[in-house]
């Protein structure tokens, strides 16, 4: 379209601002759209925030457990969990570390801490817990460092 | 009934866009129509200074604002049960939708009489007032997924029925004419894409199987060298479905309907299995595959020549017309576009449905495309948002497969077009012409709404 004309014709003016609107709109709709996935994930984040600060100030942290070998499920290599002073681990989602895995028993393994030490305990679980590659049968007192394997999961104490 | 604290403004907000959009649409058509004269025929030089109207084959202004407020009203319509059946529901994917059905049926009104449909925009209305309605239907009775999970053989078996309708009525076809896989029904020319409704069974059958297996899956293989590969049983339905993609290609030779159900089950076990090694081996079997089709089928070949020598007069005479005439559209268009109503679309062949991304890439040009590519991406994203919302491992294989079904089916269309690979009849979602397409795709629009509500 030239120029010259649409000084000539105003109808013509019109359909170029019309022109232009359209394609204008479709870029507000994306926009809009973009603008109101920003603010949810802003709430979100705050909101996981607001819930991570509440759950440091509320748990008790007495140790750490580090991935080594993450076998099947799908926690990451090198990922650390916290050991609260009631820890328990297992497939169920009601556990504190919750492994996704056919061979980690709905309840797995607890950990508990009593008298200023960790103490692994299995919970009759299919596979068993064991602690420096010897089966745990009864409660055992851990120390920084030893190896603990639940199912195909390897972690390491830390403190 | 409707809570007001919970009142979804923000879609309200977002589907005043679109309608927006549509209102300036039917204006634009209706002053290109007053100013040019009537947008069929060839635009003369410049018809400027004095303006012409004609009073044939014009939309008189009710007739043009007849479209306009009947799907804004529709939108309005489905808003407000929306309010009432999901108001937790999200809230940027009616707005999306809206946004493409109204290219559509703008796009549908401005082809029609061009192409001796003259009520082809009114017809695509139709269709997308039966799509909202659909959609509520399926928010409204959906309201425990649950049902859909425990049938998934039921689902699984309505789409072989399908798939096996389609092929025993692909063989009375002689001509190698796209979209073979309709189905008419009746003298009334009221035809049914199979394909539509089976991408819906597919997906609600692979989530129902694999959250079942998905464990299994991911953990249990044997292994033949540094390869992990799972045990045989799981490979089954892995093969079955490379066969059925196969089946579709050689016996319907729909090569974008096979692409889009392998895709499918291939993204779904990927995100069902956390295992890159399904994606590499199932895509080096399926290069394989389409290696060998190519060599067994003169099908084959012929639909790649047609692609790769499209310019080339002495190799397929003629064959290259529709794919030359695409990239022309494409290309008169610009970066701007034409304008709606002042370019020449309907010369491409199928420019209402198989050529739709032609045509209107002509009329808005690759500002519009890229928005109309960006509102793809944005339904996608929110799709994927949804699948991550939720907790259960179904839900989320629901809404990755239904979204993957919207990137793949726009992938494959636009490849198409831009002659990037041969052109398959896989309908552009909501925008392309089509009563099925445009009705499945508000009810997958329904599902993903469905599975948005129940984790808010």
């Amino acid at each position: 379209m030239d120029f010259s004309q649409l000084t000539a014709n105003p109808d013509l003016f019109v359909l170029l601002i019309l022109r232009v609107g359209l394609v204008v709109l479709l870029y507000l709709v994306i926009l809009q759209v973009v603008g109101v996935s920003r603010r949810e994930m802003r709430r979100a984040s705050s909101k996981e925030y607001a819930a991570a600060m509440a759950s440091t100030r509320a748990k008790q942290t007495v140790g750490h457990l580090r991935v080594i070998d993450p076998g099947s499920t799908n926690v990451k290599p090198a990922q650390l969990f916290d050991i609260e002073p009631v820890t328990t681990i297992g497939r169920a989602p009601i556990n504190t570390i919750v492994l996704e895995s056919t061979f980690v028993s709905t309840e797995h393994t607890r950990i508990i801490y009593k008298d200023k030490s960790l103490w692994v305990e299995d919970m009759g679980s299919r596979n068993g817990t064991l602690l420096e590659q010897k089966l745990v049968t009864q409660p055992t007192a851990v120390k920084p460092n030893q190896i603990l394997q639940v199912g195909d999961v390897r972690f390491k104490f830390e403190v | 009934m409707i809570d007001r604290r919970r009142y979804r403004w923000t879609e309200l907000w977002l589907l005043l866009l679109p309608s927006l959009f549509m209102l300036v649409g039917m204006t634009t058509l209706l002053t290109v129509q007053n100013v040019l004269g009537p947008p069929c025929a060839p635009v003369t030089a410049s018809p400027i200074g004095n303006a012409v109207i004609t009073t044939h084959n014009l939309l008189p202004p009710l007739d043009a604002l007849t479209p306009a407020f009947g799907l804004i009203a529709a939108l309005a319509g489905a808003h407000i049960l929306l309010n009432i059946f999901a108001p937790d529901a999200d809230q940027t994917i009616l707005p999306i939708a809206g946004t493409l059905s109204s290219v559509g049926v703008l796009m549908s009104l401005r082809l029609g009489p061009c192409i001796g449909q003259s009520n082809l925009g009114i017809k695509q209305l139709v269709w997308v007032i039966a799509g909202l309605i659909a959609c509520m239907v399926t928010v409204r009775f959906t309201r425990d997924l649950r049902w859909l999970r425990n049938y998934k053989y039921t689902w699984a078996a309505l789409g072989i029925v399908l798939v096996g309708v389609t092929l025993v009525h692909a063989h009375s076809f002689s001509t190698n004419a796209p979209g073979r896989d309709v189905l008419s029904i009746g003298p009334g020319g009221l035809s049914l894409q199979p394909s539509e409704i089976l991408k819906i069974c597919l997906v609600i059958f692979f989530a129902g199987y694999l959250s079942e297996n998905r464990e299994m899956l991911a953990s249990a293989y044997f292994q033949i060298g540094r390869l992990r590969l799972p045990p045989l049983k799981h490979l089954g339905p892995l093969l079955a479905m490379l066969g059925l993609a196969l089946v579709i290609f050689v016996g319907v030779r729909e090569l974008g309907l096979a692409i889009l159900i392998f895709g499918l089950f291939l993204s779904m076990l990927y995100v069902a299995s956390n295992r890159p090694m399904y994606v590499v081996g199932a895509v080096l079997l399926f290069a394989f595959g389409a290696f060998a089709a190519y060599h067994l089928f003169s099908y084959a070949q012929t639909r790649v020549a047609i692609v790769a020598n499209a310019f080339d007069p002495n190799v397929e005479p003629n064959s290259g017309y529709q794919i030359v005439q695409g990239l022309i559209a494409f290309g008169r268009g610009g970066i701007f576009g034409t304008g709606l109503g002042m370019g020449k679309p309907y010369f491409v062949p199928a420019s209402n449905t198989d050529y739709i991304a032609a045509s209107f890439g002509e009329e808005f040009g690759f500002a519009g495309v890229l928005a109309l590519i960006g509102l793809f991406m944005l339904l996608v994203y929110r799709g994927m948002h949804i699948a991550v919302r939720n907790r259960d491992s179904f839900n989320q294989l629901m809404a990755v497969g239904l979204t993957a079904v919207f990137a793949l089916q726009t992938f494959v269309i636009l490849a198409g077009n831009l002659k990037l690979m041969p052109l398959t009849g896989v309908p552009l979602p909501f925008v392309a012409y089509g009563g099925s397409s445009v009705i499945a795709n508000f009810i997958i629009i329904g599902l993903l709404l469905r599975l948005s509500e129940n984790t808010a």
